[in-house]
């Protein structure tokens, strides 16, 4: 068997342990481990080492994680503090529900009284309950449901950024 | 395990202390390992863990909580590290090459890898790994230690998957001499 023989396979046992081999290679490696032993003497160095990495074990001041934890209350806070604005969205979302069916309602049972006290057209008024109430409810009502996408939008770009 | 992501990035985005903490608690001594692997030197470590836990709680935002939480805690402290590097001398790493990261010169401070070598196997790698650069150093660590996909290291160090396997065959071919195994380029 010569050397480029032996590389070739011991280039799939590290494809192999750095867990980028095909089903199929990893199948024609076993098979020809079975019988190589130059190639069971790389695999085994490999495993030494890969087992060896793991018997490190680095000291961790014991105070660390009180350090951290104490630094990270403050921000923590602050961020929690950030979160009332989205219920005050929600808040403003049901509003403008109400806003939306309350004007929709006034139009409807008392169109025909605005018009005839303010001596308009009925059409005047529904133009103007559409124009200065029902249509800018309308809009807060459908911004809503795009903050998450607006938000996830900004994330991306936050992650992009990181 | 799904949920436990999503609990995560939901803790992450309301700064909740309880997740925090159980996530200090969780990845602190991983953290470590990861940063000395890839600075080679175990002094400073402490400031960046504490800098990149400060981060991942302002950026928590940007964990969706979709794909495994480490990777994106690694990369984290690998910016972190980055940053510092820039930032402060004394870490002594040029960051400016295509790799990320390069060892540090020789100072005065003792290497971190023989003195926490807790086997004959570890210590035979221990001077080896000191003089292994930064890259393959944290290649190895991710792979092997952190049980990271080729795909997850390279969202950690930002380069290609082919360039990362190179990067973990690389590695395991200056260490495994130590052990009699035939050493060979690809």
């Amino acid at each position: 068997m010569n050397i480029d023989h032996h590389e070739s396979f011991q280039h799939m046992i590290d494809e192999s342990l750095a867990g980028s081999i095909s089903a199929e290679r990893e199948q024609s490696l076993r098979e020809h481990l079975d019988t190589c032993v130059p190639c069971q003497e790389y695999l085994s160095a490999s495993n030494r080492v890969i087992a060896g990495l793991g018997d490190f074990s680095f000291e961790v001041d014991p105070t660390l994680n009180a350090r951290v934890f104490a630094s990270l209350r403050l921000p923590a806070q602050q961020v929690q503090a950030a979160q009332p604005g989205r219920r005050r969205w929600a808040l403003i979302s049901v509003a403008a529900v109400i806003l939306t069916m309350g004007g929709s309602f006034v139009d409807l049972q008392f169109g025909d009284l605005i018009a005839s006290i303010f001596d308009i057209q009925r059409m005047q008024v529904r133009q103007g309950l559409l124009a200065f109430w029902i249509v800018p409810s309308l809009c807060v009502l459908l911004l809503f449901p795009l903050l998450p996408l607006l938000s996830k939008a900004g994330t991306h770009r936050e992650e992009r950024i990181l | 395990m799904e949920s436990a992501r999503q609990q995560i990035a939901l803790g992450l985005r309301q700064g909740d202390v309880v997740v925090l903490d159980a996530l200090v608690e969780q990845y602190q001594y991983r953290l470590v390992r990861y940063l000395i692997y890839l600075l080679g030197r175990r002094d400073g470590v402490d400031d960046l863990v504490q800098e990149t836990w400060l981060r991942v709680l302002e950026r928590g935002s940007s964990y969706d909580g979709q794909s495994r939480f480490e990777p994106w805690l690694f990369r984290v402290a690998r910016n972190i590290a980055l940053d510092a590097m820039r930032k402060r001398p004394m870490f002594s790493l040029d960051s400016n090459d295509d790799r990320g990261v390069r060892p540090s010169p020789a100072s005065n401070e003792p290497s971190p890898f023989p003195l926490a070598a807790r086997t004959e196997d570890a210590d035979r790698l221990a001077r080896s790994l000191q003089t292994l650069e930064s890259v393959y150093r944290e290649a190895l660590v991710l792979r092997f230690q952190e049980d990271l996909s080729l795909q997850e290291i390279s969202v950690v160090v930002g380069a290609p998957v082919s360039t990362v396997a190179s990067r973990i065959y690389r590695g395991l071919a200056t260490l495994r001499p130590q052990f009699g195994g035939e050493q060979h380029e690809h």
